[in-house]
């Protein structure tokens, strides 16, 4: 039954793809809508209890081996909600017809791919999954085929190439030590054999080609490009999703399924987690680019996840897990605002903006949640995943850690401030006076997920902790 | 209702009850003035020499309501209820035209009411209570007094509130070593931290009598408030209670002993006050302002004289702050009645007014001769008995005190010779004596002064000598002084100072300039110079040094904000920048980085493993 979650979309697309385009054409939108509803419902219905989550079964199918636990649910809950709400926005910016149809096929490889991350329980399927999904994304960054997209797409190919070249090194190696794929067997094998440099190295690389995918500093060069440069719908598929999976999902799942573990390891991640952190904040003040902050945001988010994962507790993996959820929600809630206002003014250059809190409520309103949200401002999501992070630092000691995130997340409020402050705040200019809310489908996404950082927030003392602690 | 509670209450009220009535109804604030003090003349009079006890069950930590009335809160009740009478009598004529006749009553009653209650009171908590009360009512008559009276009502303020502070912090010490709040329950030996109490204590009680250094609120005062307020608290309540509580200090709580060094420094504050205060009063050139710095020079008289801790010493300071009550606020008195009559103060202008106001200069006569020590007026008989006990704690003592005598006499015949001889100008041909009401209260103080004077013995037998209990027995302090020497030291001073008074009217040719060789002396110009600008006044002292401690902290505040405000800002945004420069879009560099990335993570790994 789980592989209906990658054949499903599969199916889907073969079907589309086959004649009577014309027809499909019309009926392409709302099936891919329909797709990721469909799995983001089943998925959150899972969470309270509709399935039993630990039956780990596998299924000879393809060979994959297969699974689901409470993270692989984690990410299927977030690809079924940020595809969906990706949908929608591509509704005002990717043209209804040939163009339409071509995105939606990408974006449902893309999404079986996000799913077959969820679900693979070895090595190789994880690797060709990961690829599934980078090479879709590509597409997808230069879909609108303008100069900057094919930049900001070359320079993701360049890189993810670097990484796969790490990964496939690295699953090499450690094929030769355990002679079988499947995580237990590559753990198994790595307990026996802990150690030895080759072991060492391949897991050294591994770390790397997901640091390059997920865009932690120092391997982070083409992230903020790629972001910026492709089209709000993509920025919002790929700030929620694409790069979370490929990268972050794919670094929690190996590290704490396959490697385990061990002290330098930890370091690596704390340090790399840290030094995200502060570059990315620091990075984001002098941008002007409404996208770009917020591409920077992102880097300095995704270190938190690294540094959570680098404190190696349950809780702390229980936080990474937390922040990557809430991070989904509220980045792809800024990337809809961020698209709201590219469509309603024509510009992201946040110097030229300013008070458009009155023209446009909703927008406001919701770019403002999230951005008290990632702050980590009380009772919002994004409060209680950091203070689990701090909390998790400092009961394992990691005093000096404690308070860079600490310190950070100060810098954050103050970058997001400075957002929130010269774009909706203040007095309107001339230019700005005849703007409108942007349009139903952007406001339903803006409130759909301005609602689920609130309501996750706030519930969260209730509901979350079931699903998080593992 | 006990008795005890009256001299409290009565003012109290009718001063809460004058502020509710209409400003048009002056008679009736009048009536209600005259007659609340009047009823609290026959009371504390009643009351005069007996002893009474009042308690309320008290509020825990040892503060409790307790009253007590005996022999000096007796005398001096009485002192200050008959002081209150004669100013409000002299106040119905003197604020006729004043719009702000209507508070000055109030105050004067409420003010009373504190009086009398801080002297009645046997408990430290609730003396300071009336105590610190005095300041509202302080601040209130200063204010009234014009429109820019409040800047010296608030240096009065502050000065006062500051030493109210020490005086809580001594209460509290004393408190502490003696275990119980009531005076009469105090007795303490001067161990080190009871010295420091009796400093703290101190220093309240001489600043409420206004001494140096605690002075410098006075003399503004006489310019900007209304005089009757001079007459009434600087010259005469403020004095009674401040020395009332240092003579209380001194004899009761703390064994002061006659060697010890707080008596030589209580004695050595005696003596600047006395000679530094007269010198100042020797140049001024306004009536009030004159009198003003005498208020203060005569405190020091009194403290001088309890600061030898010797009986006679102790008798000689009571009965001085006796004397100085009544010839203080007489010599004020006339002081407005000039001012009310010819319209200003100022000496150079006045002069020759004998002939138009004969009562007021025979009253300020007999009140200057008064506070100059002239035989056989009061001030000779209590400066005697200072100057016998000061040589007997050294002579510079006593050649201090002297030296003040030769400056008083000679500031008062330059007053005397300036306000009231020489030749009077045209503009003040008309010039009328004042009415019977301002006469009287003068008159009365004048009629005590030789009262006092020639009938030296009752009140120094009757009145004084019982304050001192068992140290006194067998002493005698009345009648004419038995050291003929001293005596005759005191004339040849008064001689002098006639004959330097001639002198320097021959060489100026005015009597107010009598004093010129005096204050343009080579040194002495210079000096004077720079105290008329305020040079030495401590409260200026304060301001200048609290603005340079506040400038200071200004600066750190400034250095704090900058660190925050601009150091961390910029070097937050200057990585910033940086970081922003460092990331150009050239690809081949972001490779460079992940791959000097990938390397540094292997080699860690390696290296640990």
């Amino acid at each position: 039954m789980l592989s209906f979650f990658i054949t499903t979309p599969l199916i889907v697309l073969m079907i589309l793809n086959l004649p009577f385009r014309s027809l499909m054409k019309r009926i392409v939108f709302v099936v891919g809508l329909s797709l990721a509803l469909i799995q983001a419902v089943l998925v959150a219905l899972a969470i309270f209890g509709f399935w039993d989550i630990y039956s780990i079964p596998v299924s000879p199918m393809l060979r994959f081996n297969i699974g689901v636990d409470n993270l692989s649910l984690l990410l299927l809950l977030c690809n079924g909600m940020v595809v969906f709400i990706t949908m929608l926005v591509s509704r005002s910016f990717i043209e209804e017809g040939e163009k339409r149809f071509n995105f939606t096929s990408l974006l449902l490889l893309s999404f079986a791919g996000v799913n077959g991350i969820a679900l693979a329980r070895d090595i190789f399927s994880l690797y060709v999954f990961i690829e599934v999904v980078s090479i879709s994304s590509f597409i997808l960054i230069c879909f609108n085929k303008d100069r900057d997209a094919f930049e900001g797409a070359f320079k993701y190919i360049i890189l993810s190439a670097i990484a796969t070249i790490f990964m496939l090194t690295s699953i090499a190696l450690i094929f030769l030590v355990s002679g079988d794929m499947s995580f237990e067997a590559v753990r198994a094998a790595l307990d026996n054999s802990a150690h030895t440099s080759l072991v060492l190295m391949a897991i050294g690389l591994f770390l790397c080609g997901f640091f390059i995918k997920a865009g932690v500093v120092p391997f982070h060069g083409w992230l903020a490009d790629a972001y910026t440069s492709a089209s709000a719908p993509v920025s919002v598929y790929l700030a929620g999703v694409s790069t979370k999976a490929v990268g972050v999902y794919a670094l929690i799942r190996i590290v704490v399924t396959v490697f385990g573990f061990d002290t330098p390891i930890n370091k690596v991640l704390l340090f790399a987690g840290a030094l995200s952190v502060v570059v990315g904040a620091i990075a984001t003040l002098t941008q002007t680019d409404f996208k770009r902050m917020l591409a920077y945001s992102s880097i300095s988010q995704i270190g938190y996840i690294v540094l959570a994962l680098g404190i190696a507790t349950p809780l702390g993996i229980a936080a990474a897990a937390f922040h990557f959820f809430n991070h989904a929600v509220f980045k792809s809630l800024l990337f809809v605002n961020a698209a709201t206002l590219e469509i309603a003014t024509g510009t992201r250059e946040m110097d030229k903006l300013g008070g458009l809190a009155q023209r446009m409520p909703v927008t406001g309103v919701t770019s403002a949640l999230a951005c008290l949200s990632i702050a980590g401002v009380p009772p919002l999501a994004g409060f209680w995943s950091k203070l689990l992070i701090i909390i998790a630092l400092w009961s394992s000691a990691h005093y000096n850690y404690a308070l860079i995130a600490a310190l950070a997340s100060l810098l954050t409020l103050g970058y997001m401030l400075l957002l929130q402050r010269k774009v909706f705040f203040g007095s309107v200019g001339d230019h700005l006076a005849r703007i409108k809310e942007g349009e139903w489908n952007l406001i339903i996404c803006a409130i759909i997920l301005a609602a689920v950082t609130v309501g996750v927030g706030v519930l969260f003392p209730f509901n979350l902790c079931k699903l998080i602690i593992r | 209702m006990n008795i005890l509670l009256l001299p409290i209450l009565i003012p109290f009220i009718a001063g809460l009850l004058i502020l509710t009535i209409s400003s048009r109804a002056r008679f009736i604030k009048e009536l209600i003035t005259l007659f609340a003090t009047f009823t609290c003349v026959i009371i504390s009079f009643s009351l005069f020499k007996k002893e009474a006890v009042f308690a309320l069950p008290g509020i825990g930590f040892g503060i409790e309501f307790n009253l007590r009335l005996e022999h000096l809160s007796s005398f001096i009740l009485s002192a200050s209820t008959a002081i209150s009478f004669l100013i409000a009598l002299y106040c119905v004529s003197f604020l006729r035209s004043k719009p702000y006749a209507k508070q000055f009553y109030s105050y004067l009653l409420i003010t009373l009411s504190f009086v009398s209650g801080a002297v009645l009171s046997d408990n430290l908590i609730f003396m300071l209570f009336f105590w610190e009360g005095l300041l509202l009512t302080l601040y209130g008559l200063i204010a009234i007094g014009s429109k820019d009276a409040y800047h010296t009502a608030i240096k009065a303020f502050v000065i006062c509130a500051v030493t109210d502070l020490c005086m809580m912090l001594g209460i509290g010490l004393t408190g502490y070593l003696a275990g119980t709040l009531n005076i009469s329950q105090i007795s303490l030996d001067l161990s080190p931290l009871a010295t420091t109490a009796f400093i703290l204590l101190v220093i309240g009680a001489i600043s409420k009598a206004s001494s140096m250094p605690f002075h410098s609120w006075v003399p503004d005062a006489a310019v900007d408030a209304p005089l009757p307020f001079m007459a009434f608290l600087p010259a005469a309540i403020e004095k009674l209670l401040g020395i009332y509580f240092l003579s209380r200090i001194c004899l009761d709580m703390f064994n002061l002993m006659p060697e010890s060094s707080l008596s030589i420094m209580l004695m050595v504050i005696g003596g600047i006050t006395i000679i530094l205060a007269v010198m100042m009063a020797l140049i001024q050139k306004d009536y009030k302002r004159l009198l003003s710095y005498h208020a203060i020079s005569q405190v020091g008289y009194m403290i001088l004289g309890i600061g030898t801790a010797l009986p006679i010493g102790i008798v000689g300071g009571i009965f001085h702050m006796l004397n100085n009550a009544m010839y203080k606020c007489c010599l004020f008195l006339t002081g407005g009645s000039v001012e009310k009559q010819a319209g200003t103060t100022d000496l150079e202008k006045l002069g020759g007014l004998m002939r138009k106001m004969p009562i007021t200069f025979g009253c300020f006569v007999i009140a200057a001769v008064s506070i100059s020590g002239v035989p056989p007026f009061n001030g000779f008989f209590s400066k005697e008995l200072i100057y016998d006990a000061a040589l007997e704690r050294g002579w510079a003592f006593y050649l201090v005190a002297l030296l003040g005598s030769f400056f008083t006499a000679v500031s008062f015949l330059k007053l005397g010779h300036a306000a009231f001889l020489g030749k009077l100008r045209d503009e003040y041909r008309n010039v009328k004596e004042s009415g019977w009401l301002m006469l009287a209260p003068m008159a009365v103080l004048a009629l005590l002064c030789v009262i006092f004077g020639v009938f030296n013995a009752y009140p120094i037998n009757n009145l004084i000598q019982p304050i001192l209990g068992e140290r006194a027995v067998g002493h005698s302090f009345s009648g004419f002084p038995t050291n003929f020497t001293l005596v005759l030291f005191t004339l040849i001073v008064l001689a002098a100072a006639i004959i330097s008074h001639l002198i320097g009217v021959k060489a100026t040719g005015s009597g107010v300039r009598a004093v010129n060789y005096i204050h343009y002396a080579p040194v002495l110009s210079k000096i004077y110079e720079l105290a008329e600008r305020k040079f030495f006044d401590p409260y200026e002292i304060g301001l200048k040094l609290l603005s340079a401690l506040a400038r200071i902290l200004y600066a750190i505040d400034r250095l704090i904000d900058w660190v925050y405000e601009k150091l961390s800002i910029n070097i937050v945004f200057g990585l910033s920048r940086q970081l922003r420069y460092w990331h150009n879009g050239d690809y081949t560099l972001y490779v460079a980085w992940s791959l000097g990335g990938m390397f540094l993570v292997i080699i860690f790994l390696m290296a640990r493993g």
